[in-house]
């Protein structure tokens, strides 16, 4: 990565938690900025510009859905929101408002710092651009549009390749079903989850090497899908 | 004057009506005594359904009818023969006596139903203390006792012996996190608030989700998954059914030794998408098999297997949320399974669109 250790901007309420995440991710080489407020959140995006931001969704001053909302206004930095199990629907809401990626409470660092990677990792290779997506046992060249699979050139509808293509654009991370189905099929499909189902599935059975235990085009529940690049 | 008591005087009415009317058509052919029974039959029939007031009205419209139409001299309220003053008391005695009666019944069994009532939210309120005190002070002593080694000799262990206070205080409370999210859980299902959030959902989909999630638990067992590649979509909330097959799961694996097998099964059967969770803990008793998708019931009274009880009954309010059932089953060579069915909903058509197009 960079010589200068990225900034995490923390906007948690609960102390303890705020602690417990300033020791582990610190380790981890990262440099903290802690919020203890949605409002407080919002404003210190603004003035420390960090490289990525994690938001507690249950903030009692204002919701995270609104500090995300309010950080999504002026950056495209990305935002990994913290939520808990019994409010499955703030999530969804979060993703709508802009949110890349989350993790459920209680976690694991090691799964907080995968996904902080991730984001971050992938806020640098937006800047660049890539078209080509290696998979493990395959490749897509949405700009040539050509698709192989272990040598072969595998066919893929023009459908297939956008839904590729609007899930390489955040690789690595959460898509969810209606921006899917808003940006391949239109605004008038949002609810037509169908399709994804059926068009995932296609996916899989031309680029999973078991499409039952999927490595690439993967599920998030209630949510939407990911899109794992080859290791 | 209320609908009730009205209902009530109407009743009175037509019963006297009624009991006159077949008083007429008998008259001729049957004594007296047999015509004032007929009347004691509307009295005793008002009596039992309606307030005092109607039955005491119907004795008196009774007495009316009877001594006005059938009692010497007829047409006229005057009596010849005193005795049948005494059928005029007792009509009103039978009246008054039946009415008290009913009116005792019900308020007994309204008791009953209050009392019965009281001792099933007070039997839930103790089963949940008892659980609460069971299995969260168990794993908070754990806790507990191993976080405050490591604050106070942490310095004196070496690094495994501190790895595993940690791995235990880990363990634990993700234990515990588990458990109060379950309480949490059911109130909200049955509080009847949660708005189910439907989909198009791929039963694999909500499989993987629910075996990535345990997947580390699952790991002391053998799974063995039997899921057709060509299942129909469900119109569900995939969370909540999610949540479903992993209480089944999670349950299969509370109960049964590690190494054994614990198997997935999907079906489609007619409208409905059937899946079963088998394990081998040993055959169900019938009772038991009735009785294990209820709330706090465990199989060991003892809670020897860990849990508060709740993860089936969880497992069936989100089922049924979704119009499906539930239920457990005795297989051959003491196998149990535990079932549900969802609803399928035709999928609704999809455009087609021109085939792949070739890599030219």
């Amino acid at each position: 990565m960079t010589d200068l250790s990225p900034t995490i901007l923390l906007v948690e309420d609960e102390p303890e938690i705020r602690r417990f995440l300033r020791t582990s991710l610190s380790s981890e080489g990262y440099r903290i900025v802690e919020s203890a407020s949605g409002s407080r959140g919002a404003v210190d995006a603004a003035t420390h510009k960090p490289d990525l931001a994690i938001v507690d969704l249950g903030l009692p001053d204002m919701d995270g859905v609104a500090v995300i909302r309010r950080i999504r206004a002026w950056s495209p930095m990305p935002i990994i929101v913290l939520s808990a199990r019994v409010h499955e629907r703030g999530k969804l809401e979060a993703f709508e408002a802009g949110a890349d990626d989350y993790v459920t409470k209680p976690f694991g660092i090691g799964e907080l710092v995968a996904r902080i990677r991730v984001a971050l990792r992938h806020a640098m290779r937006s800047r660049d651009g890539e078209q080509t997506i290696v998979l493990d046992d395959g490749s897509i060249d949405l700009e040539k549009r050509i698709a192989r699979r272990g040598g072969a050139p595998v066919r893929l509808t023009p459908l297939e390749f956008r839904l590729v293509a609007v899930l390489a654009k955040h690789m690595g991370m959460v898509v969810t079903h209606r921006q899917l189905l808003r940006e391949v099929w239109g605004p008038t499909h949002e609810l037509d989850t169908h399709y994804l189902r059926i068009y995932i599935k296609q996916l899989r059975d031309k680029f999973e090497p078991d499409p039952a235990q999927p490595r690439h085009f993967l599920t998030e529940l209630g949510v939407g899908y990911r899109l794992q690049p080859g290791e | 004057m209320s609908t009730k008591v009205r209902k009530g005087y109407a009743w009175a009415v037509a019963a006297a009506a009624a009991c006159t009317l077949a008083g007429l058509a008998i008259t001729p052919r049957f004594d007296l005594v047999n015509i004032a029974m007929v009347y004691m039959l509307g009295v005793v029939y008002v009596a039992l359904r309606h307030p005092l007031g109607a039955a005491i009205a119907t004795a008196v419209l009774c007495v009316g009818a009877f001594d006005f139409l059938f009692v010497p001299p007829r047409g006229t309220l005057t009596v010849d023969d005193l005795q049948y003053l005494l059928t005029f008391a007792i009509m009103v005695v039978v009246a008054v006596v039946i009415s008290r009666l009913v009116q005792d019944a019900r308020e007994q069994s309204r008791a009953q139903a209050g009392l019965a009532l009281e001792a099933e939210t007070e039997r839930i309120r103790s089963a949940l203390l008892a659980s609460i005190s069971h299995d969260l002070r168990t794993p908070l002593a754990v806790i507990v006792g191993a976080s405050s080694s490591l604050v106070d000799a942490g310095d004196r262990l070496n690094a495994d012996e501190r790895r595993g206070l940690a791995k235990s205080v880990y363990e634990q409370s993700r234990d515990m996190s588990d458990r109060v999210v379950k309480i949490l859980e059911l109130t909200r299902l049955e509080a009847g608030g949660l708005k189910l959030q439907r989909d198009w959902s791929a039963f694999p989909d909500i499989l993987r989700a629910a075996l990535a999630r345990l997947h580390e638990r699952m790991a002391t067992h053998r799974v063995v998954l039997d899921v057709p590649d060509d299942l129909p979509l469900i119109l569900v909330d995939a969370t909540l059914v999610e949540q479903a097959l992993g209480n089944l799961l999670e349950n299969a694996l509370k109960h049964t030794p590690p190494g054994t097998v614990v198997s997935v099964k999907a079906e489609r059967r007619d409208l409905a998408l059937r899946v079963s969770v088998e394990d081998y803990a040993g055959a169900l008793s019938p009772d038991q098999v009735e009785r294990v998708f209820d709330k706090f019931w465990r199989g060991d009274p003892e809670g020897g297997a860990g849990g508060v009880g709740l993860g089936l009954a969880i497992c069936r309010a989100i089922v049924r949320l979704h119009g499906g059932r539930v239920w457990a089953e005795s297989l051959s060579g003491g196998a149990t399974a535990f079932r549900f069915e969802l609803p399928i909903d035709e999928t609704p058509p999809m455009p087609v669109e021109a085939p792949a197009a070739p890599d030219d």
